[in-house]
């Protein structure tokens, strides 16, 4: 496969995130999914928030859930590992079903089709076992097929009452 | 001059009517007991999360007023939110600080980072509307009318003094359960009151 085959176009996840009623974004921008940001940015029924740390993406975010509206939270990798209290305590013990969507932050090409603990870097290895050490379901989006996963992730979150992680492991394409 | 958090957070039940309010740390604790509401919402626990949590509050709901009381050292812990609030501009929105220089107030009263921090210099720096210093319930009191009738987001700075410290003979409790649970009960109860369950 090209690397370009394991991209899920932007459009298609946009597409999902309406029909699942998503109208509201809190981020700190994330370099996989510049794609996805652009899009999300310039859809006018979408309120989008920059915010200086993801732990206040996580917070407003659920402060925006209460209210009435419906957000995902975007940030990379690292971001992640920046508000393990916060996803602890919004996600789990506030019972509130937020989607965080996650890129895969300096994963190597040659790790794309093997299994992201399989990566040489710590940020892209250590991803999934802290979110599963959590207890929260990890959703690793590899290749368009793998689509159907980001409206399981909503169904989770919502079903459970508890955060679900949508991973990046490629850059969305530009369509 | 100063206050203890009672005399402020009885002031602000005063003038709150159907205001939303999330709260955190020694604030959530006079709020509680002072003006219990299911429009409340606290941070527990979850240092620094009150202020992100009002702002979120604020966007979804617009012609609300928010107020969110927020502890000093809470609130340096996610400085960052006052761009955002800042950005955002809600027109509803009071963001108290009960500003005692400690943290583990009434328990340890240990010192704080920033004490040559001014809080109404940074609010007013990120964009709020008004920012002031308060030191007495009567001054809040009197401030009160003019906070809710003005576009915010306003800062009110509450100069706060803490109770005395745990010692030998005052032991420290366990932590209730009741702690663990309620942000999750009382997003519940808000979401009730306003009618966005789902
Ligand atoms: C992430 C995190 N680090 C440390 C703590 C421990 N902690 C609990 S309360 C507190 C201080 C809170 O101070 P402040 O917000 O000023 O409230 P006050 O005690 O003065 O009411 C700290 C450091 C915590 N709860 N969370």
């Amino acid at each position: 496969m090209a690397n370009t085959d394991y991209s899920v176009p932007a459009s298609a996840v946009h597409a999902v995130l309406r029909e699942k009623g998503v109208n509201a974004v809190t981020t700190v921008p994330d370099f996989i999914q510049f794609a996805l940001h652009d899009r999300l940015k310039n859809d006018p029924d979408m309120t989008y928030l920059e915010c200086s740390a993801e732990n206040q993406a996580l917070t407003t975010a659920m402060g925006m859930y209460v209210g009435g509206l419906e957000p995902i939270v975007m940030m990379q990798n690292q971001g992640l590992l920046n508000c393990l209290n916060s996803l602890r305590s919004v996600g789990i013990d506030g019972s509130i079903p937020l989607v965080l969507f996650v890129g895969a932050f300096g994963r190597e090409f040659s790790n794309l089709g093997q299994p992201l603990t399989d990566s040489r870097r710590v940020m892209v290895n250590r991803t999934q076992p802290v979110v599963e050490a959590l207890g929260l379901p990890f959703y690793n989006l590899e290749t368009p097929g793998d689509l159907p996963k980001v409206a399981e992730a909503f169904d989770t979150a919502r079903a459970t009452k508890r955060a679900a992680v949508v991973h990046f492991g490629y850059f969305p394409a530009w369509n | 001059m100063s206050m203890t958090n009672f005399q402020a957070c009885g002031v602000i039940h005063q003038f709150r009517g159907d205001a939303l309010i999330t709260n955190t740390m020694s604030a959530m604790f006079a709020i509680s007991a002072v003006s219990p509401s299911p429009l409340n919402l606290a941070s527990v626990p979850l240092m620094g999360g009150a202020s992100g949590l009002g702002l979120g509050l604020a966007i979804a709901q617009p012609n609300r007023q928010v107020m969110v009381l927020d502890g000093d050292s809470s609130l340096l812990m996610e400085l960052g939110t006052l761009a955002q609030i800042g950005d955002v501009a809600p027109a509803n929105f009071i963001h108290f600080v009960f500003n005692n220089s400690l943290q583990f107030s009434g328990v340890a009263n240990l010192d704080r980072p920033g004490r040559n921090l001014d809080f109404c210099a940074v609010a007013l720096g990120a964009g709020y509307a008004s920012a002031q210093k308060i030191e007495t319930p009567e001054a809040l009191a009197a401030a009160m009318p003019e906070l809710l009738e003005q576009n915010g987001p306003h800062m009110v700075e509450l100069i706060i003094r803490a109770p005395e410290k745990f010692t030998h003979e005052t032991p420290q409790p366990e932590i209730p359960e009741l702690q663990f649970t309620r942000m999750g009960a009382e997003s519940a109860a808000m979401m009730d009151a306003l009618g966005t369950t789902r």
